[in-house]
């Protein structure tokens, strides 16, 4: 084992053997399996269209969906004559729910993991110090980059191993209550139209975009968590912007330096559909943004971790 | 002459405004146990953290062997093995993980030293227990097994006796002297308690207020000649008082009918001899020993702390 992996090794070691970290695997879980009992028991599976006769059954359908619209407009209902009509005019018969649409609307959990990243980034650094153990950590002939950036790949790990968890064991589940369909694809509403769109596509680009926040949220509380050595302070603020971002961004929104605010670029799928939160900004802008958050979080981590004295408290 | 295995070249360090090492110098043999005593707050610990690398010198240079902790920071490192203050350890892994844990830290240390340093401090038995479990002799032990495994020419213990009875200090210091003695190792070991690790010291630093205020090689205090406590029970004690000033030109006090001073003991018949020649009764004469523990008390005066 090379020297640097060892140094992972022992990280990840910290990290797992704590009952805390099977405190939030169990919970994920425990989630999933409450989600998917919800949308069996619940959940529109698609199961009367898989018969020959789909064709009628979406008919019959817009035949009521046309009558409640008679006596009184709704737009939700329309919105579902629309999709029908879709599927009648491509031929396209709806697909049953299953194990991949299941993983795909599962990307809601990723707040969850990156909850999770969150505490055990500012945990990674801070419980050192409040164990004592970070005395014992650098006396040994490595250097303190060293040390700090296995710490630092080691919260990725984790980010990593918790989201292919929840990816996994969402398929497996999935799979379980509602099976699995080849090539899945579904039919969804987007920029104006309906149409059909990949599920694996789907899935990349929604949990991809928030891992943005996930990275930049868990190296946020890993900076705190260096130069405060302190936890809870880490975690609190950490969540703090995580859930009060979008709102500090509105708050700010009509003052010339809001699109420099974190927030503001940390969903890049507004540049999907063209119409991001403050005008004038591009993807490119916003991933300059990010990078350089991200360049002066992982900085003040360094100069901290490795400048300041560890003197008693 | 071999190398020392450690020295410290006018090392200062400064907090805040305030200067807390005020400039020590001093050098540690291979092979040598080196007691750094001092009072609550003299700068034993903060010394230590500078030996260690943990905190950056504001002044001076230390040197284990050969290489400087301030430029050479792997090199020196690799040669020492610490506790610093509480021998703190992950306490919800096991003494074993835990070794290990820090064995993935150090290049070419195998698990059969591990094993041997497991026997070493004698912790068979629990190594297997979660450390939360532990009591504190015995997170002493794991901590000093920790500071072996990569078999350091200095040992570093910061207070190694605090918290243990007598027969774990007493264990403590036969071992010390067998690794300083088999393995020539260096060893510093702080304390407070001068009367605990005497016995186990060749050389003591006196420590007082950031200052080094004393080397004291503990096997010359025995070879040289003994000053001792006298106490003298005489009447009129006044007028004795005086006749040894005049006479022996020795500083008395009076102490309700008593005489208290130091000297050497052989002066003593010589003395009584001036005494009795003057007509003064001598009813008594009682001779204590000033151990180092009194010197100790000598050099650093009250316990203040600045
Ligand atoms: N982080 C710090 N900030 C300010 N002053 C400090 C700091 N750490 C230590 N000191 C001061 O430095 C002095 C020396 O402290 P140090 O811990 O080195 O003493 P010590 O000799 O180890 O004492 P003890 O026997 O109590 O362990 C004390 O006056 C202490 O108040
Ligand atoms: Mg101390």
């Amino acid at each position: 084992m090379s020297n640097f992996f060892k140094l992972l090794y022992n990280e990840q070691f910290k990290i797992y053997i704590r009952k805390s970290t099977w405190i939030m695997y169990l919970l994920l879980a425990g989630i999933i399996v409450t989600l998917a009992v919800v949308a069996n028991s619940y959940g529109e599976l698609n199961e009367k269209y898989q018969q020959d006769n789909w064709r009628e059954v979406l008919q019959e359908e817009n035949n009521e969906i046309n009558d409640t619209l008679k006596k009184n407009e709704d737009s939700f209902v329309s919105m579902q004559l629309e999709k029908n009509n879709f599927h009648l005019e491509n031929d396209i018969q709806p697909r049953e729910y299953d194990a991949w649409q299941f993983v795909m609307e599962n990307e809601l959990l990723l707040s969850l993991v990156t909850l999770f990243t969150i505490i055990v980034a500012a945990g990674i650094i801070a419980n050192e110090f409040k164990w004592g153990t970070i005395k014992l950590l650098l006396i040994r002939p490595l250097s303190r980059t060293k040390i700090l950036l296995s710490k630092y790949i080691s919260v990725l790990v984790f980010a990593f191993f918790t989201l292919l968890f929840v990816l996994l064991f969402s398929w497996i589940v999935g799979a379980l209550f509602f099976g699995v369909n080849g090539e899945p694809s579904f039919v969804q509403y987007q920029l104006g139209n309906y149409a059909e769109a990949s599920v694996f596509e789907e899935i990349t680009k929604g949990y991809g975009y928030q891992l943005v926040t996930l990275l930049m949220m868990a190296t946020f509380a890993f900076m705190i968590s260096s130069a405060f050595r302190q936890s809870s302070l880490a975690i609190g603020v950490a969540i703090f912007l995580m859930f009060a971002g979008n709102s500090i961004v509105g708050f700010f929104a009509d003052r010339s330096w809001a699109k420099y605010i974190l927030f503001a670029n940390t969903n890049l799928e507004q540049y999907e559909f063209g119409d991001p939160m403050i005008e004038g900004m591009t993807l490119g802008f916003s991933i300059s943004v990010l990078a350089v958050y991200y360049i002066v979080f992982l900085l003040i981590s360094w100069l901290f971790f490795t400048k300041r004295d560890v003197a008693g408290h | 002459m071999s190398e020392p295995a450690m020295q410290l070249l006018d090392v200062k360090k400064n907090i805040g405004s305030k200067q807390i090492i005020k400039g020590i110098s001093f050098t540690i043999n291979q092979g040598e146990v080196f007691g750094f005593i001092g009072p609550n707050g003299a700068g034993k610990t903060t010394t230590i953290r500078m030996m260690v690398g943990l905190m950056n010198l504001s002044d001076g240079d230390i040197r284990i062997m050969g290489n400087s902790i301030k430029s050479d920071y792997k090199q020196a490192a690799r040669e020492i093995g610490a506790i610093v203050e509480n021998p703190e350890m992950y306490p919800f892994m096991s003494g074993k993980q835990n070794l290990l844990h820090y064995a993935r830290m150090i290049p070419g240390v195998t698990k059969e030293r591990v094993h041997e340093v497991i026997s070493l401090v004698g912790l068979e038995k629990p190594i297997n227990d979660k450390v939360g479990k532990y009591s504190l002799g015995m997170r002493q032990r794991l901590g000093i097994a920790q500071a072996l495994l990569h078999k350091p020419s200095v040992l570093i213990l910061d207070e190694p006796t605090n918290g243990l009875d007598p027969a774990g200090i007493r264990e403590i210091r036969t071992y010390i002297r067998s690794l300083a003695e088999k393995e020539n190792v260096a060893v510093i070991i702080s304390s407070h308690l001068l009367s605990e690790i005497e016995q186990m010291c060749d050389r003591i630093g006196i420590i007082k207020n950031g200052e080094l205020i004393a080397i004291q090689d503990v096997h010359d205090t025995q070879a040289e000649k003994q000053i001792s406590q006298i106490l003298m029970e005489v009447t009129p004690a006044e007028k004795a008082c005086e006749l040894l000033k005049s006479q022996h030109d020795i500083e008395s006090a009076v102490k309700g009918g008593a005489l208290l001073f130091q000297n050497e003991k052989e002066l003593i018949p010589q003395l009584i001899k001036t005494l009795v020649e003057h007509d003064i009764s001598v009813f008594q004469v009682s001779v204590t020993k000033a151990s180092l523990e009194d010197k100790f008390f000598d050099l650093i005066g009250e316990n203040t702390i600045e």
